[in-house]
């Protein structure tokens, strides 16, 4: 039965072919772009070098000092004791305001206070804002610099192509070296091959290059850096004030322990730091680590609101809401479509009835045809995918980044357009399939 | 083999009422070739759809071959339908997108047979109506003639006992009408097949067993 719905189908399809036509576009397109679009987000936000340990990563970027204001207001009642009318006077306070100071935090605080956190595994701290500009052959050349501790290396796992990092006694030392991306040393060097012991001028300063890792475009600078050196080289260590300063600490948590566990812990540590240090700022009382998920970073980043957390929600809303359109649109369409295809048949349907068909045969026959004309449509889609993909790729849009096509994504893709398929053949299906026989069969149908 | 007891069908709108049938009393004994006639609108093809089980009655009974229908469900209409009764309307309705003998197998489909089986007993159709070699053909490369005799192997692949047959000569021209006749008559000689024909022709309804007379409606002769 079923060999004899797909080699009708196989028919239907080839006769009506401006109609397959219209609809296998609708779905191989829509297909074809959620492929790319869902490997692109893979790449970016994806457990991937660099970002292996990115579902582990808690993020501190700001220090906030605040001041909560309280007024205090004196409130009368009158009660009534003893027939007699009596005052009772209570004072109750209420919240006026806040002023707020965000800022990055000094790299004391982070070496201090977060050192230590019982469900840390590994901490990092790093500034990630500098540029320098280099020259070569009179070209200016501007880099991304990343002041980084021994253990950014461990919490971001960069492809060490050559060399070696620099370790805990290189920052001791205040020793004058680099790592640098791949691209830098293309760039700079004009190869990428025996860059190790070569020296990179920086602001007067020459740096000795004792690594070369594998450069990946991202957009967050300091997981893509092109150049990373020791922080106890950094100008503004130890600058601004004892709470604010110039550093981002990650914290990466033991995999077993929730996100929130650990953001309590930063909590808990961020009251440890004493108000009382003589570089305070006049006027504030409490010290907050604003502590956030590497997802509500992005999500952040897009949507910015001051609560990471509310980002994050908005975003995936956001995401799902698109991506429900992207498939509810052509699914509308290819409703639409079927009903028109499927009504031109209403003879085929009266006389498969009057021989003995029953409303579920030709329910199924009808989701059959349109799931093979959704495969065909899936198929279509990847192909619309790869050669979308690998344009994308050799155009360079996204920078050294390469888009892999991902096999699990197709098999999802795939199971989608199953589901496009009995979807958008089951309504119109099951409306044909009530069709009353005799008028299905109406000779002059006028 | 169909037996009609007291049949109206009274079709309604918001504005009218049209009495197609009247308190129809008919039995089809087994066997018989009967035919139909009467002017256009008598209901003729109410009539026979009532006997097809492709239309319900307003009122009345039908039992066909012992039973009566009243609490079947769509299911078992169909496959009642599937296993006793064969249909040729006037205007063929072939599959276009099937070949010959994929519309001959087509009633076979709604059973459990084999592929191998259907086909067989498709093409063993298609030889009794004289178009073994037009099997992979597909409709629009036939005349209206052969169109109309894949639909009588399409309407007698599933061996039924009752063929219902709505003016199956009235796209004819003569000689094939004479062509589609002759076969049935074959039919309803050889297999004892009950055959209740539908038609325009007074000569298609000499050569039957019986004829019956409508006129608006009810049975005048
Ligand atoms: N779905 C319907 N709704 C309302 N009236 C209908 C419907 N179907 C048929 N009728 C009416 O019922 C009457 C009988 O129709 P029927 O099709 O049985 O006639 P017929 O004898 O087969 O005519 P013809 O020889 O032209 O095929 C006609 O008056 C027709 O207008
Ligand atoms: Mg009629």
């Amino acid at each position: 039965m079923i060999s004899n719905y797909i080699k009708l189908a196989w028919r239907v399809l080839g006769r009506r072919k401006f109609f397959t036509f219209i609809s296998l576009f609708g779905i191989s397109f829509t297909l074809g772009i959620l492929m790319v679009i869902f490997s692109f987000l893979q790449g970016e936000l994806g457990n991937n070098a660099p970002n292996s340990n990115k579902d582990d990563l808690i993020l501190i970027e700001t220090l906030r000092l605040q001041r909560i204001y309280y007024d205090t207001i004196p409130v009368v009642d009158t009660v009534m004791l003893n027939g007699q009318e009596i005052f009772d006077t209570t004072m109750e306070t209420r919240r006026r305001g806040a002023s707020r100071w965000n800022s990055s935090m000094n790299n004391g605080i982070a070496e201090e206070f977060l050192q230590d956190l019982p469900s840390a595994e590994n901490v990092t701290i790093f500034n990630g804002d500098t540029q320098h500009d280099v020259y070569v052959n009179g070209i200016k050349l501007t880099l991304q610099t990343l002041y980084s501790d021994a253990n950014y290396w461990q919490v971001f796992d960069h492809q060490i192509i050559e060399g070696r990092t620099f370790d805990d006694t290189d920052m001791e030392n205040v020793a004058q070296v680099t790592v640098i991306s791949t691209k830098t040393a293309q760039e700079y060097f004009g190869t990428t091959d025996n860059i190790v012991d070569r020296e990179l001028l920086l602001d007067g300063t020459n740096f000795k290059v004792i690594g070369m890792y594998q450069d990946k475009s991202k957009i967050i600078p300091f997981i893509s850096p092109d150049l990373v050196i020791p922080y106890s080289n950094m100008t503004l260590a130890n600058q601004d004030s004892y709470y604010h300063g110039y550093f981002t600490t990650v914290i990466q948590k033991r995999s077993d322990v929730e996100p929130d566990v650990v953001k309590n812990e930063i909590l808990t540590a961020a009251t440890m730091i004493p108000m009382d240090h003589p570089s305070k700022p006049e006027g504030y009382n409490e010290v907050i680590l604003m502590a956030k998920t590497y997802n509500e970073m992005y999500a952040q980043g897009i949507y910015s609101d001051d609560d990471a957390s509310k980002s994050l929600n908005i975003m995936k809303w956001v995401l799902l809401g698109l991506l429900t359109f992207f498939i509810v649109l052509p699914t509308l369409n290819l409703i639409n479509l079927n009903v028109s295809r499927i009504m031109e048949r209403s003879s085929e349907i009266g006389v498969r009835k009057a021989f003995g068909a029953h409303q579920g045969n030709i329910i199924f026959q009808f989701i059959i045809e349109n799931i093979i004309q959704t495969i065909l449509g899936g198929i279509l889609g990847l192909g619309i995918a790869i050669v979308l993909m690998k344009f994308i790729n050799t155009s360079g849009f996204l920078g050294t980044n390469t888009m892999v096509f991902n096999t699990k994504f197709f098999i999802y893709s795939f199971l989608l357009t199953i589901v496009f398929g009995v979807v958008s053949g089951f309504l119109p299906a099951y409306r044909m399939s009530k069709l009353n026989i005799v008028n299905a069969l109406k000779e002059n149908k006028i | 083999m169909i037996k009609l007891d007291n049949i109206s069908k009274i079709y309604r709108t918001k504005t009218i009422e049209t009495t197609a049938l009247n308190e129809i009393d008919l039995h089809v004994p087994k066997g018989e070739f009967l035919s139909i006639m009467g002017p256009s609108g008598c209901g003729k093809s109410t009539l026979l759809n009532i006997m097809g089980l492709l239309d319900l009655p307003s009122s009345g009974n039908i039992l066909v071959d012992g039973q009566s229908l009243k609490n079947f469900n769509g299911k078992q209409l169909a496959k009642f339908r599937n296993e006793k009764l064969g249909f040729i309307f006037q205007s063929f309705h072939l599959i276009p997108d099937l070949s010959v003998i994929d519309n001959v197998e087509l009633p076979l489909l709604y059973r459990s047979i084999s592929a191998k089986e259907r086909r067989s007993l498709a093409a063993a159709a298609l030889e009794a109506v004289g178009l073994a070699n037009r099997k992979s053909h597909f409709p629009n490369q036939l005349s209206g003639g052969q169109k109309q005799r894949v639909a009588i192997a399409r309407a007698i692949v599933g061996k039924p006992d009752i063929i219902l047959a709505d003016e199956p000569t009235g796209n004819l021209d003569s000689v094939m009408g004479d062509e589609v006749m002759d076969i049935l008559i074959r039919l309803n000689r050889e297999n004892k097949t009950t055959i209740v024909m539908v038609t325009h022709d007074e000569r298609m309804a000499k050569k039957t067993d019986r004829l019956v007379r409508l006129y608006d409606g009810t049975q005048v002769a």
